[in-house]
C-alpha cells in the first residue's frame, strides 16, 4: 500500500479541528423557538443525510463505470461507496427518529420521507450483500442495485414538496436563521471532509485488496514454474 | 280456579319484573348518558398539560451513534488493512522461501 499524501494529512488534521470546535458552534447557536433544545439534532442529521446521498451517486457512478466500461476502479470506489452509504443511512435513521419522538411525538411515521430513506437504506445494504454472498457475476447485479438507489434519491429529496409528510420542508436550510448558518455549514464542512477521508481510505483498501489478489496469483504461478 | 289463578298471577308477576328491568335499564342509560357525552369531545386537564420529555438524552444519544458509528468504521478499514498487509507478509515470505532454495 502506498504512504498517505499530505492532502490526506492536511485534510485529518482539519477533521480533527472539527471535533473540537464544531460542538461549541452548536451549542453557542440559539435555540430553536418551537422545538428547542432536540432541534440540535438537526445540525447532523442534515449532513449526514446529504452524505448519504453522495455516497449513492458514487456508489452508482462507480458502477456505470463498472458495468458499462469494465472498470475495476469503478467497481473499488462504488464498494467504498456503497459502504459509506449504510454507515450514514444508519446514522439518518437513527438521529432522526429520536428528534422526532421529541418534535412529533413519536419515533417513527410511514411517511414519504421517511420511508423513502428506509427503502434506499435497504436498497444499499441489499447491493452490500449481493457483492458479499452473492457469487460469481454479483458484482454487475449488485451494480444493477446501485442505479435503482440512484434513482430514490430524488425521490427521497423531493418527497417533502410532492407530498404531506410530517417531516420538515427542503426550504429549511435555505431559510435558517443567520444565527444558526455557523453551526450549521461548520458541521456541514466537517462531516464532508470526514466522508471524504473515509471513501479515500476505503478505496485505497479496496485497490489494495485486489493488488494482494493479483499477487497471490503471480506468487503461486512463480512458485509452481521453480518446482 | 286455582290453576286458572295461579298462571294470571304469574304472568303479572312477570311483567311486573319486565317493568322493572326496564325502568332500572332507562336508568342505567341515563346516568352513563353524560360519560359518553364526554368520551366525545376533548376537556382541557388543569396542571399537566402536555408531555415532558427530556431533550438532552435524545440529542446525547442522535450524536453518540453518529460518532460511534464513524469510529466503528474507521476500526473496521483499520482491520482490513492489518489483514492485507499480513496478507502481502505471507507473500514476501514464501517468495524469500523460494528464493533461498
Amino acid at each position: 500500500m502506498r504512504a498517505l499524501g499530505p492532502g490526506f494529512v492536511a485534510a485529518t488534521v482539519l477533521a480533527a479541528a472539527g471535533f473540537l470546535f464544531v460542538p461549541g458552534l452548536i451549542l453557542a447557536a440559539p435555540l430553536e423557538p418551537v422545538m428547542g433544545f432536540v432541534q440540535k439534532i438537526f445540525y447532523f442529521h442534515v449532513p449526514c443525510a446529504t452524505m448519504l446521498f453522495l455516497s449513492t451517486f458514487a456508489c452508482a457512478a462507480g458502477s456505470v463505470a463498472y458495468l458499462f466500461k469494465g472498470s475495476e476502479r469503478g467497481d473499488w470506489l462504488a464498494a467504498a461507496a456503497g459502504e459509506l452509504g449504510v454507515v450514514f443511512g444508519a446514522c439518518v435513521l437513527v438521529s432522526g427518529p429520536l428528534w422526532g419522538r421529541k418534535a412529533w411525538g413519536v419515533y417513527w411515521q410511514w411517511d414519504a420521507r421517511l420511508t423513502s430513506s428506509l427503502l434506499l437504506f435497504l436498497i444499499l445494504i441489499a447491493y452490500l450483500l449481493a457483492r458479499r454472498y452473492g457469487g460469481p457475476g454479483a458484482r454487475k447485479l449488485a451494480a444493477a442495485l446501485a442505479l435503482f438507489a440512484a434513482v430514490d434519491v430524488p425521490l427521497v429529496y423531493k418527497s417533502v414538496d410532492i407530498w404531506r409528510t410530517v417531516h420538515p420542508q427542503t426550504t429549511v436550510v435555505p431559510r435558517l436563521d443567520p444565527r444558526m448558518r455557523p453551526a450549521f455549514w461548520s458541521a456541514f464542512l466537517l462531516m464532508t471532509v470526514v466522508w471524504g477521508l473515509l471513501l479515500a481510505l476505503r478505496y485505497r483498501l479496496e485497490a489494495a485488496r485486489a493488488e494482494v489478489a493479483t499477487l497471490k496469483l503471480e506468487t503461486e504461478d512463480l512458485l509452481e514454474a521453480r518446482t | 280456579m286455582n290453576t286458572l289463578e295461579r298462571p294470571g298471577r304469574h304472568l303479572a308477576g312477570g311483567g311486573l319484573a319486565r317493568r322493572r328491568l326496564a325502568a332500572l335499564a332507562a336508568l342505567a342509560v341515563t346516568a352513563l348518558l353524560p360519560a359518553l357525552a364526554l368520551a366525545q369531545e376533548f376537556v382541557k386537564v388543569e396542571g399537566k398539560a402536555g408531555e415532558d420529555v427530556p431533550a438532552g438524552p435524545f440529542v446525547a444519544i442522535a450524536y453518540g451513534f453518529i460518532w460511534i458509528a464513524i469510529l466503528a468504521y474507521v476500526v473496521f478499514i483499520a482491520r482490513g488493512v492489518g489483514r492485507v498487509r499480513g496478507e502481502l507478509d505471507e507473500l514476501r515470505r514464501k517468495l524469500d522461501a523460494a528464493g533461498k532454495r
